[in-house]
């Protein structure tokens, strides 16, 4: 199953069920017709004792006919005293009135005294099973019976001609040599005819002949089938049989013709007639399909002579069948089809927003995230289709968001890139001076020792000697510059030690004034004009006056040392342009530094002065500057002058600092 | 006691030794060396010293590790700690540790001899009884809220934030004839562990005073300065000496001891 898509799986399922449906609904529909049919026969069964109603109804008639008319007085007084006219007149009248045809009176020894049809003929013995009958029994009796071509002929030459039927060959008939039917069959009553003393004396026959009289069979449609029509023809048929032979019928042949000659299949011929077992089932009769039902026709005697018959034309029922199916199958199709839209189309809405699903998903991945799907639906996809629409909005919000914080990321690490370079600087410095700090504590160490037994062996050997002694000078020489050794040693490790700055709130301009005085003499030996560029509107500042003095201190003097003779020192005080800082800068026209050597000036010991400079002095003042939160920036040009510019913050005035 | 004290030098470096051998035997005193630690603990088992003088910085047994090993042994025994490196840590730590003195390099022979014998003057309080009026004054009431680098000075904090220094009485006490008060300028900067002051005694020799504190001198005391008897007479009150502003006084406390402590 793996290797199909989505949408042939689905496909195959929904497929099984179209099959299965389909195939449930032809069941159902071939179940259907088949109730429909067994519905049709049991109606068949129904209208057959109809028929039997009407054709026993029929011969109850002339039963009635015949038994009331043979206890007439007039029928008695002919018998007894012989015919006359009266006789005739009377007779005839019923035989008109009651359409029968036959009426004839016989005595007792079955002599014909009168034939109502034909008068000309009589006195001749009658041979017939049914005046026999009552003969013996003095009953009044009905039956239907055979009447041979002799007798018809004897009755009268137009029951012969009616009777006479030609066979017409049909499909299906029941193979036959003669090629015409010459007997007919009649419904025949008879009844006792008796004297005034209740002897028998005669007995009254009455007859209709069966052949081409259709009273009974349009009877039985009319009352039965109502003259239904499927597609022109009679939708129930009924037929009255002799033998084997149609002879009352409204089963019409293909020219409307009654199918009047016609015979039975061999098939019905065999049941009904060879076995006297009633058919129920389909037939071909004449030119149709009909639903039959068949059932023998006994003579008195109790022989088959004929089939009472009706059907029920099968067209409508298997047009209904066909219908039905057709219905059935155009239902299953049709379902099969919707069906199989559907399912395209339910597969197509599921797979195509899945297929765009991953179609957007593959998107995604590729970085594209404004992709957006279309919701369609308000299902479990629509919805999917939804959260994945939020999913990307939020991803792409979220992308943006990202692109921008990269962005200000980025601008944020280049602006620290740059702080942490200049950080670095200052930490390079820092080390520096940290290395410094441990050298010289090392140096004030190993310094120490060797000054120490200077000192007190400088002090031993002064002591030693008297006081006017020319060498008392020398010693003295040597025990001061040993102190001051022991001084410079102890500034290193004051400096080493970085004790914090002791700030008070202070003016800047003084302090410059004050070093600028200090310095005075030196400023006079080394012949420079100062030029001083004071902003007297300065705030005041949190500073170590002291520490501060000392960083102006070698700003003066570095300034001093670079300028030759004539030259200018500019000391300016001003607000910096951010108004965060205060600025002093020592501007001088010396010589300068070399680009190469900017770098260096604030390390430790690096001096341009040889043994006249200790190489600490901006190194000192770099960390005094640190530890003010400020800094020192150089701008030199070699053979022009070096301008420093220091900055201090501004800070706010502090109440508990400045006690 | 006069010049015979027994002292032990100890440095790890030779000329250190020998030199202050040199400026302190001419005064009679009977001077030992030893080159390390070990060996300094080794010599005080032998012969019982007045005075130690001892390096703090040495290979192997520091100065302060002698310090503790002989004052383990031997609590009247004065040492005093020179060191090249003055940090105020490890010399108030040794003078918590009952370290008697520092003394940094480079020195005089001079401030050597008045340490020592002021040394000796200690050491003689602890053995001999003192004279009675001396030993009134030690009885000296130790006021509240003083706190002080045992046997020098003490500095206590006044309301308005900055720190009354005065002297110790015990240190007056190991100055024979003491004479007057060198006093900073209004306005230096003095830091915890270093000079001060100086006290001068009538021969003229200089004593250094160790700073209690750090901080900026705010002013003398002038009536001190008129009249010098004061110190003596009242040394916790109205003999102290110096107002200062203190730099970092918290932080610095730790290094001090209470008086009544000591
Ligand atoms: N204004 C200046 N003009 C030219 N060069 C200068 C100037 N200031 C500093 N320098 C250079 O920077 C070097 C370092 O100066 P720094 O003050 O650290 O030490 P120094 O002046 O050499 O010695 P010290 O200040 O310890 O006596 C100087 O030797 C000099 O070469
Ligand atoms: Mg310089």
């Amino acid at each position: 199953m793996q290797r199909f898509s989505l949408r042939t799986k689905l496909l195959l399922s929904f497929s099984t069920v179209i099959v299965v449906s389909a195939l449930l609904s032809l069941i159902i529909g071939t179940y259907l017709v088949k109730t429909i049919i067994a519905q049709a026969q049991g109606k068949v069964k129904l209208d057959l004792n109809s028929a039997r109603e009407v054709y026993q109804e029929e011969s109850g008639n002339i039963k009635d006919v015949v038994r009331l008319t043979a206890v007439r007085f007039f029928i008695k007084d002919a018998v007894l005293k012989g015919h006359g006219e009266k006789l005739k007149g009377e007779l005839q009248n019923i035989r008109d009135q009651e359409h029968l045809d036959v009426l004839t009176l016989v005595n007792r020894q079955s002599r014909v005294i009168l034939r109502a049809h034909n008068p000309e003929v009589f006195g001749d013995q009658l041979n017939d099973d049914v005046v026999s009958h009552v003969l013996s029994r003095q009953k009044v009796v009905v039956s239907t019976q055979i009447v041979s071509k002799d007798d018809l002929e004897r009755e009268s030459r137009d029951l012969l001609e009616r009777s006479r039927i030609d066979l017409i060959p049909t499909l299906q008939e029941r193979p036959r040599t003669e090629t015409e039917e010459t007997s007919g069959m009649m419904i025949k009553a008879a009844a006792p005819v008796l004297d005034y003393d209740g002897e028998l004396i005669g007995v009254l026959l009455g007859g209709r002949l069966l052949n081409r009289n259709y009273e009974i069979v349009d009877n039985v449609k009319d009352i039965v089938y109502r003259g239904e029509k499927y597609k022109g023809k009679d939708i129930g048929t009924v037929t009255i049989f002799q033998g084997d032979l149609r002879i009352s019928t409204n089963v019409l042949r293909l020219d409307g013709d009654r199918a009047i000659g016609t015979r039975v299949s061999q098939e019905v011929y065999d049941q009904v007639i060879g076995k006297g077992v009633p058919w129920i089932g389909r037939a071909f009769v004449v030119n149709d399909w009909y639903i039959t039902a068949y059932e023998p026709i006994k003579n008195i005697s109790g022989n088959i002579i004929g089939m009472l018959y009706v059907g029920i034309l099968e067209a409508p029922y298997v047009d209904l069948k066909n219908r039905a199916v057709l219905t059935f199958l155009g239902v299953a199709i049709l379902s099969v089809t919707l069906l199989a839209i559907v399912a395209l189309f339910t597969t197509e809405n599921i797979t195509r927003p899945l297929k765009e699903l991953l179609f957007a998903t593959q998107k995604v991945a590729q970085g594209n995230l404004s992709h957006r799907l279309r919701v369609k639906s308000g299902d479990e996809i629509g919805q999917l289709v939804g959260s994945f629409n939020q999913m990307t909005g939020e991803l792409q919000k979220a992308t943006e968001k990202y692109q921008v914080l990269t962005r200000t990321l980025e601008d944020k690490v280049a602006e620290k890139t740059e702080e942490l370079r200049k950080a670095q600087d200052q930490l390079i410095q820092t080390a520096k001076l940290t290395s410094l700090g441990k050298l010289a504590a090392g140096i004030a160490h190993e310094v120490n020792n060797p000054l120490t037994s200077i000192l007190i062996n400088s002090h031993l050997v002064a002591e030693k000697l008297s006081e006017d002694d020319h060498f008392q000078e020398n010693m003295r020489l040597i025990i001061d510059e040993t102190t001051r050794c022991g001084a410079i040693v102890k500034g290193l490790l004051d400096f080493s030690r970085q004790t914090p700055p002791e700030k008070n709130i202070s003016d800047l301009n003084e302090v410059v004034e004050n070093t600028l005085q200090m310095l005075k003499s030196q400023i006079l030996v080394h012949e420079i004009q100062v030029k001083k560029d004071l902003d007297r509107e300065l705030p005041e500042i949190m500073i170590d006056v002291n520490q501060i003095k000392q960083v102006f201190t070698n700003m003066i003097l570095n300034a001093l040392d670079a300028t030759p003779k004539g030259g200018w020192l500019t000391v300016r005080s001003q607000m910096a342009s951010d108004k965060q800082f205060v600025e002093i800068t020592f501007q001088d026209t010396g010589h300068g530094i070399e680009k190469g050597n900017i770098g260096k000036i604030f390390d430790p010991f690096y001096t341009t002065k040889g043994m006249a400079g200790s190489g600490l002095g901006l190194s000192v003042s770099y960390g005094i500057m640190r530890q003010h939160g400020g800094t020192i920036d150089v701008q030199s040009e070699p053979g022009k002058g070096t301008t420093m510019t220091i900055q201090l913050p501004v800070t706010e005035y502090q109440e508990d600092e400045a006690v | 006691m006069e010049n015979k004290a027994k002292i032990l030098v100890v440095d790890d470096e030779v000329p250190v030794c020998r030199s202050i051998s040199s400026a302190l035997e001419p005064e009679g005193y009977l001077v030992d060396q030893a080159l390390s630690g070990e060996e300094a603990l080794q010599k005080e088992g032998e012969n019982r010293y007045d005075v130690i003088i001892a390096d703090l910085m040495m290979p192997g047994m520091s100065g302060m590790d002698l310090l503790r090993a002989v004052k383990e042994k031997r609590s009247d025994i004065v040492v005093i700690m020179i060191t090249g490196y003055p940090s105020m840590k490890t010399a108030v730590q040794a003078v918590k540790l009952g370290a008697f003195d520092y003394l940094p390099k480079p020195f005089a022979p001079s401030e050597l001899r008045n340490l020592i014998s002021r040394a000796l003057e200690r050491k003689r309080i602890y053995e001999e009884k003192a004279p009675v009026e001396e030993k009134a004054m030690a009885k000296t009431p130790l006021p509240e809220g003083l706190y002080c680098i045992p046997g020098h000075s003490w500095a206590k904090l006044e309301d308005d934030g900055n720190v009354r220094v005065g002297i110790h009485e015990l240190y007056l006490r190991t100055v024979k004839n003491f004479s007057s008060i060198k006093f900073p300028d209004e306005n230096e900067k003095v830091s915890q562990g270093e000079t001060c002051l100086w006290v001068v005694d009538t021969a003229g020799n200089l004593h250094r005073l160790w700073s209690p504190v750090s901080g900026r001198v705010i002013s003398i005391n002038e009536e001190v300065e008129e009249d010098y008897s004061r110190v003596m007479e009242d040394p916790y009150g109205s003999g102290w000496l110096l107002l200062i502003k203190p730099l970092r006084f918290e932080e610095e406390l730790e290094n001090l001891l209470p008086f009544d402590k000591e």
